[in-house]
């Protein structure tokens, strides 16, 4: 599997936040589907990484995304999940300028800035846009294991239908105890979100440490 | 690409049990135990939609997964019972082909041991001399016999309504009674851990959807708010994979605050909670405020089928709006039969609930002494709290081939990292059952780091 991108990261952190279907359905492009936890309540995922190592250099990035079923009838490896990211951000506009030519990520155009802050029993992520706030997220662990994920990422570049394999390597906890919490505060970013009935608490928590994120190949389907 | 390396996980080096409870270091891991299968990390969410137009497209690799683990554990589910499902069974172990003997039963349903009484029987034998095997109809048409009749006032008159409607399975009940009610433009909040058979009817309903946090007053309060039309919350009275009750007062009071109709589904409480064994909502002192009462005869009467109960006037419009009763053929005669005399059973010997609450305490005392963490439950239901997806059908095995029946319970049914084994404690049960199992659990699951003592 070519690679096309590898970036190390310091903290990478995704929450699952139930989100309604049909707010999930106006996103996403017509030939994806989201995945329901439950009878109209879809999966947002809010993901904060803190990358100290890329061809950029260090930066931090968010992205929203909605959950969907991997497809694993035409690919040799089971993907764990699969995701429509709809809407990033990132702190380098180099960043956001070469995974928006490689990836065809949609990125908010103004820079954030993004804190990671670490205690033993919670990683804060605060995020603000020209020293106004603009997100406020924690995730709590559970027990800490090892691991490789393998995940789908799907694009659109216009009417193109793209896909790609990620992997993501590191120490990871995950749990589902609803410890974590976010607050959304209203600014150009997060106002779709704010206008959607999406959950004030994760349902899932996922927590990767001192790992790295590689993207494969893009491929139109 | 060897098979295994399809799933990309690294199987787990150490396991983490929830506070209090001790955990393992590496070194204390017992090196020979088997590894678990990479693919075990996986589960029925990756195979629920799949790319390609041909609707087989997952079959493929739904096969070649289920072909890793279901001898890894899966195997665990469905395995034939050789005997009646009192409190030993004989269970055939399809991993080894043996047939394993007299194994402490905490899997069945069975909670007040009703099913293989002798009169149960009896009267089951007798119905099958009348009225043959099956009912041959819909209970409309042809399916109704004079025990379905006379079943359905004996209930109606147990649970102090004016009437009930008997469904051919408590899944079918529920099913029918919420797409008979509600419809689209309507609002159903149910709690978030409401039963497959709850969420369907809502789906079928064709209403608009919501659900609370499980338990939480002020949640539901929230989801109702502002919302003008026809309203009905559904809960439980005890919900199956926690074995925790809700609080119905706080509830009511807020269903009252927002005009909403109550429903409760009382499939594992009725027949052994309350005074009477009405359930939960007569336990709590609150059974007349509730709008629609739900129920089902598999678990406490021992048999098979689902019942609604509620006024005359309600009754009266399910039977023309559910459509999951109308169109199934009515419950066999002689099932009818069973549930007749366990129902009787259940007036005539009160002191089966009795003995089932002092079982219950007992287990508790039994696990508690041996530091297996039991969760929150107040129930006949205990879950016994594992917390490591990636083991816990290695544990059940080595439960299983030392002498005790019970079930696993892995995500997605519930959630991650909240693997289960859900255990059902019977009035039947004996002293030595339950110190047998309690002690067979605890010494398993002490090899695996998750009791304290």
């Amino acid at each position: 599997m070519p690679v096309v991108g590898s970036y190390r990261f310091q903290t990478g952190v995704s929450a699952f936040f139930e989100m309604a279907t049909a707010d999930a359905r106006a996103v996403l492009p017509s030939h994806l589907e989201p995945i329901e936890v439950r009878h109209e309540r879809s999966v947002l995922s809010v993901s904060a990484f803190l990358f100290d190592d890329s061809v950029v250099g260090p930066y931090t990035e968010v992205m929203f995304a909605v959950i969907v079923p991997p497809s694993v009838a035409a690919w040799g490896e089971h993907a764990k999940a699969g995701l429509y990211p709809f809407l990033c951000a990132t702190s380098s506009a180099e960043a956001r300028r070469i995974k928006a030519e490689r990836f065809h990520f949609p990125y908010h155009e103004q820079s954030i800035d993004a804190q990671f802050i670490e205690t033993a029993d919670r990683v804060r992520i605060r995020v603000f846009g020209a020293g106004a706030p603009i997100l406020d997220l924690s995730v709590t662990p559970e027990s800490w294991e090892t691991t490789t994920h393998l995940l789908q990422g799907f694009m659109m570049n216009g009417d193109e239908r793209l896909r790609t394999m990620l992997h993501i390597s590191g120490d990871y906890t995950v749990h589902e105890n609803e410890r974590g919490d976010m607050k959304l505060f209203p600014h150009p970013f997060t106002n779709a979100l704010l206008r959607q009935d999406v959950s004030p608490y994760p349902f899932r928590e996922h927590w990767f440490k001192n790992g790295t994120e590689v993207f494969h190949k893009l491929e139109a389907f | 690409m060897s098979d295994m390396n399809k799933y990309s996980s690294i199987p787990r080096a150490t396991t983490e049990a929830s506070a209090p409870v001790r955990r393992l270091e590496v070194d204390e891991l017992d090196a020979s135990r088997p590894t678990v299968p990479a693919a075990m990390e996986y589960d029925y969410t990756n195979f629920y939609f799949g790319a390609g137009d041909d609707a087989f497209a997952l079959l493929a690799p739904f096969d070649d997964w289920w072909s890793q683990v279901q001898p890894a554990g899966y195997y665990l589910y469905e395995l034939p019972l050789h005997s009646a499902p009192g409190t030993r069974v004989d269970v055939k172990d399809t991993k080894t082909g043996e047939i394993r003997r007299n194994l402490v039963n905490f899997a069945s349903y069975n909670y007040l041991g009703l099913s293989y009484r002798p009169e149960v029987k009896a009267a089951i034998k007798e119905a099958a001399d009348i009225y043959g095997g099956g009912s041959s109809g819909s209970p409309i048409l042809s399916g109704t016999t004079e025990l379905h009749r006379a079943f359905t006032e004996e209930v109606a008159a147990f649970k102090g309504k004016e009437a009930s409607l008997v469904f051919p399975t408590g899944y079918s009940a529920n099913v029918g009674t919420i797409a008979g009610l509600m419809r689209s433009g309507d609002l159903i909040v149910a709690d978030q851990f409401a039963h497959a058979s709850i969420v369907d009817g809502m789906i079928l309903s064709k209403a608009k959807s919501r659900f609370f946090r499980h338990n939480r007053a002020d949640d539901l309060d929230r989801k109702l708010a502002g919302f003008a039309g026809k309203k009905l919350v559904i809960v439980e009275g005890v919900y199956s994979m926690d074995g925790d009750v809700p609080p119905l007062a706080e509830l009511i009071e807020v269903c009252k605050k927002h005009g909403a109709r109550l429903m409760i589904d009382e499939a594992h409480s009725a027949f052994v909670f309350g005074p009477s064994g009405k359930g939960v909502a007569e336990a709590q002192g609150v059974d007349e405020e509730i709008d629609i009462h739900l129920g089902t005869f598999s678990k406490s009467l021992g048999g098979q089928g689902g019942y609604v109960t509620g006024s005359r006037k309600l009754i009266n419009y399910l039977r023309g709006f559910s459509r999951s009763r109308f169109f199934s053929c009515a419950l066999s005669p002689v099932v009818v039969a069973g549930l007749r005399k366990s129902l009787e059973l259940v007036q005539s010997e009160p002191h089966l609930r009795d003995k089932l609450w002092r079982n219950v305490a007992r287990m508790q005392q039994l696990l508690a002494e041996r530091g297996v963490p039991f969760g929150e439950s107040t129930s006949q239901v205990i879950p016994i709290m594992i917390r490591d997806d990636a083991r816990i059908f290695m544990i059940g095995e080595e439960i299983f081939r030392d002498g005790v029946f019970i079930n696993p319970v892995r995500y997605p049914a519930v959630g991650k990292h909240k693997s289960r084994f859900r255990m059902s404690i019977s009035a039947a049960h004996t002293d030595q059952d339950l110190e047998e199992g309690a002690e067979t659990i605890a010494r398993v699951l002490r090899k695996y780091g998750i009791c304290q003592s």
